[in-house]
């Protein structure tokens, strides 16, 4: 297995009252695309939150590339080098698709250099360039929220339920968008659709019930119909 | 679609207001000076808005202290202008006009201060607790009010240093218009542009506008948001004291004055739609015709209530019609 | 247990204010009815005038109590609770004063009038505020209390700044003559507030209040209609002032613009804050504390370093610096915290008695 470059370690995340994590470990080698599987509510979204400093962990560590996350601010994690595209793609409505794409920036000239790499990934977004982000379609808005995190030079994406809510066509594009970024910086992904995620990722790790029982290579769970039924309820 | 009827709206009452004055008007003259005193308002009532409304939208506090840093404006400016009081420079600068410039200044700077003490100090730690921030800025308004009650009483002040920008006047139509008035509502409008200019075309615009609809996602960006509230937060405030400053030659300083203008920034901030810039702008200069056609129409009859209650009633009349004000997203 | 012993301070507690003006009186060999002159009584000595400083702070009690049910115990934040406590005034003067109804009839309807008008306009202000957003709420609250201030500092039938006297008042009920009996009745009503208050945040309908306040879309996603429980909340914390307003124009006997001012919003907001959000004693608590600190501390003067400052005139900046810095350091209050308190200590005691495996201590908040 190749170095990592996030290594979470035993974190414990409280939103309010509640203790949502009770201690994920999850080790994401470079280069890959590794997804977080598990049932609705076990954690996997708070965890890509922990990961970012939004819902900072109680306890546990998070390294990044020899960096520790854990306890800096969000804006700081990513200035690192980690772009979040969350779930609901958050982009923001009221902006035009250009200003979403330049408020990324974190250094003057960051858009012009990734506009190519951008609108070769998605070309629907060039020609929708000076519309307001909420006239998109569902799928264009998600187009946008990954593409805003290609603006930076970023090492690491997070990814967060990409294919909710969308066509399959849709889908089949953005999978092959994010296969092709894959050769370019390492990517974690949540993702509700099995099948989408076992043609996608290289490893996997299960969040159940606020812990990380088991990982390993996506290959070796394809083929254990038995673990899937278990933690995913999918045959 | 909802915008057009709120654009007739908008039109309506400005177009109505004016013809109320305009065949009420003994003069075209007079009916000048309605208009000019009610831009003049108009311009005071953005300055405290303008901060109120863009820190709501983008942070989602509800400023109460907003009219009395407005009201610190007035007391400082006051202070810096005349004899005797904390700073006295009259005789270290002669000229009353550079004294002026010099008060309104301070003004600026003190607002700047205390609006960036409130913030880092204040609301910070309570990000996890808005229904504290709400209330805590409602206790800031009360603790500065004390203070300026102990440094300079509760006796209202009025302005008498002439100076002249503030004497002079032109004529027209057979009137007399301040030259003051002019100046005040032209740095007004030019105000309007500048910080629509700064919102729409700057980084630090797109910054702003962004984070008035998510902030959370603006900081996942790489971007520190907090830094951008402080700015915010002791720039509003900072305007609001130069409103306070520029009002203080005509209003001069009480203690009263901080609530008033709390009261008209609330209506204008509300009937505009929370958190809209153009809805405050607007806002602002609608209900300050409106004050001045009402101040008109109180003159020698028994309803010498009538404009302090007019924002409350063009508020209420709006938002009959518009709920969420006239350019208020349904939050 | 608990309950129990809570109980037992309670009634030790209301046992010692019924005792109070004769404890007073016998300490200071002052009557507790005043000094008869003539075929009246004057009120005059120490026992009576306690009795007054008592009686206010029931009456401001009450006003707290019924600001926390909407702010503490429904998370509704008001800064125009001064609307109900002033026009409550005003409906039981202008009752008294400016009608040809006899004084005991007065009585009767002007209060049931400024129940029912407190609770209308409470009902109408949030009807049209509260399917906003939260803050929408407060504006209105104020503003509308303003704007009721402003007009009754200028009508010139209520004698606008000044405000009227209310002179026509049955002898049983006059403070200015039978102190005590009103006493004993201002007293009896605090009671009955603070157990109905109890009665109320402990019922179905309470735990659908802090329902609300804990997480408004939970309460709505439940099924309940959380604008109804709210309006209910207003309405009843309405009428509460009013009664406060209509006692404290009974004890002043005068009725004025001030009533309706922010300074009866601040006043049961930073009682509320200081005693503690959300629990039964902390707006008593606070009310007391403070206006018993206002009452010794307001002819004292300090001498700090050769300048002589007098109590009264910082008065007003020592409460907004205590409201700030409780707000930020305390924000439970002094009931709250020391409940937190006992709590961490009943925590602990447990478990070194149980020696059991630490559990996370439960969030404060």
């Amino acid at each position: 297995m190749p170095n990592p470059i996030l290594e979470v370690r035993d974190i414990h995340t409280f939103i309010g009252q509640f203790h949502i994590l009770e201690g994920v470990n999850v080790s994401i080698p470079e280069g890959s695309i590794t997804v977080l599987l598990g049932r609705n509510g076990a954690g996997k979204t708070t965890t890509l939150r922990s990961i970012m400093g939004i819902t900072p962990p109680r306890s546990g560590t998070i390294v990044f590339q020899g960096d520790t996350l854990a306890g800096k601010r969000p804006y700081t994690v990513a200035k690192l080098g980690i772009g979040y595209v969350p779930e609901h793609r958050a982009i923001f409505k009221e902006l035009s698709v250009r200003e979403n794409l330049k408020i990324a920036e974190r250094n003057r000239g960051d858009y012009e250099r990734h506009t190519d790499l951008i609108f070769d990934l998605f070309p629907d977004l060039k020609r929708l360039i000076d519309l307001p982000g909420g006239k998109l379609s569902g799928g264009q808005q998600q187009m946008l929220a990954i593409a805003r995190a290609l603006v930076p030079d970023n090492r690491l994406l997070l990814i967060d339920e990409p294919s909710e809510g969308l066509a399959p066509v849709i889908i089949e594009q953005l999978m092959a968008a994010i296969r092709r970024l894959s050769s370019q910086c390492t990517i974690l992904l949540v993702e509700q659709n099995f099948r989408m995620a076992s043609r996608l990722a290289d490893h996997f790790a299960i969040i159940d019930d606020g812990r990380s029982p088991v990982s390993g290579s996506m290959a070796d769970l394809v083929n254990d119909s038995a673990l899937i039924q278990r933690y995913l309820g999918v045959a | 679609m909802r915008r057009h009827t709120s654009v007739l709206v908008i039109i309506a009452i400005i177009v109505g207001l004016l013809a109320y004055s305009f065949f009420n008007s003994r003069s075209l003259g007079s009916f000048g000076i309605t208009v000019l005193s009610g831009l003049f308002q108009g311009m005071l009532l953005f300055l405290v808005a303008s901060g109120m409304s863009i820190v709501f939208g983008l942070m989602d506090i509800l400023n109460m202290a907003q009219g009395t840093y407005f009201m610190v404006g007035t007391y400082v400016a006051y202070d810096i202008q005349h004899a005797g009081g904390l700073i006295d420079l009259t005789a270290s600068v002669p000229d009353p006009n550079l004294r002026f410039f010099i008060a309104v200044v301070g003004a600026i700077l003190v607002g700047a201060g205390l609006g960036a003490i409130l913030e880092r100090g204040l609301l910070r730690p309570l990000y996890a607790r808005p229904v504290f921030q709400l209330v805590l800025t409602f206790g800031v308004a009360l603790v500065l009010t004390e203070i300026i009650t102990l440094v300079w009483s509760t006796t209202p002040y009025s302005w008498t240093e002439t100076f002249g920008v503030r004497e002079g006047f032109f004529e027209l139509f057979g009137q007399r218009f301040s030259t003051y008035r002019l100046f005040v509502v032209g740095m007004g409008f030019l105000l309007i542009i500048s910080i629509a200019l700064l919102l729409q075309r700057s980084r630090i615009g797109i910054i702003i506008r962004a984070g008035v609809e998510d902030s959370e996602m603006v900081e996942s960006l790489g971007i520190n948001v907090r830094a951008v509230f402080t700015l915010v937060f002791t720039l509003g405030c900072a305007v609001a004291a130069l409103g306070g400053a520029v009002a203080a030659p005509f209003l001069g300083a009480s203690t009263t004055i901080g609530s008033t203008f709390l009261l008209q920034a609330i209506a204008v901030v509300v009937l505009g739609g929370m958190g809209s810039y153009v809805g405050t702008a607007v806002g602002s200069i609608m209900v300050g015709l409106a004050i001045a056609v009402a101040q008109d129409a109180a003159i020698g009859t028994s309803f010498s209530i009538l404009p302090s209650i007019t924002p409350m009633l063009l508020l209420i009349l709006i938002l009959l019609v518009r709920p969420s004000g006239l350019f208020g997203s349904n939050r | 247990m608990k309950q129990l012993r809570s109980n037992w301070l309670y009634s030790l507690i209301l046992v010692f204010l019924i005792a109070f003006p004769f404890i007073v009186g016998a300490l200071t060999e002052s009557s507790p009815t005043g000094v008869p002159r003539g075929d009246r009584m004057i009120m005059r000595g120490e026992s009576v005038r306690w009795q007054a400083v008592l009686i206010e702070v029931f009456i401001l009690s009450i006003l707290a109590m019924s600001y926390n049910l909407m702010f503490g115990f429904t998370g509704v934040i008001s800064f125009g609770h001064a609307l109900f406590f002033g026009s409550a005034g005003y409906i039981i003067g202008l009752a008294l004063e400016y009608t040809a109804l006899d004084t005991g009839a007065a009585l009767i309807l002007g209060s049931l009038a400024a129940f029912v008008i407190c609770g209308g306009v409470g009902l109408m202000i949030g009807f049209v505020s509260l399917r906003l957003r939260g803050v929408y709420f407060t504006i209105f609250t104020l503003a509308v209390a303003e704007m009721f201030y402003i007009f009754f500092s200028r009508f010139a039938l209520t004698k606008a700044e000044d405000g009227f006297a209310v002179t026509e008042l049955p002898v049983w009920l006059d403070p200015s003559q039978s102190r005590l009996t009103f006493y004993y009745i201002v007293l009896a009503l605090f009671v009955l507030t603070f157990l109905f208050i109890r009665r109320l945040v402990n019922s179905p309908t309470g735990a659908v209040f802090k329902a609300i306040r804990e997480n408004e879309d939970r309460a709505l996603a439940i099924g309940y209609n959380t604008l109804r429980f709210k309006l209910m909340a207003i309405v009843i914390a309405g009428m509460l002032a009013a009664l406060a307003g209509i006692l404290q124009v009974l004890l002043n006997k005068k009725i004025g613009p001030e009533m309706l001012s922010v300074g009866y919003t601040i006043d049961p907001l930073l009682n509320t804050i200081i005693g503690g959000i959300g629990t039964f004693a902390g707006p008593v608590i606070g009310t007391a504390g403070l206006h018993l600190l206002d009452t010794f501390f307001r002819d004292a003067t300090l001498v700090i370093g050769g300048s002589t400052i007098q109590v009264a005139n910082v008065w007003g900046l020592v409460l907004g610096l205590i409201f700030i810095l409780v707000v930020i350091v305390f924000p439970q209050g002094v009931v709250g915290t020391w409940q937190s308190w006992r709590l961490k200590r009943q925590i602990r005691h447990l478990e070194s008695r149980m020696a059991v495996e630490p559990s996370p201590a439960p969030e404060s908040g």
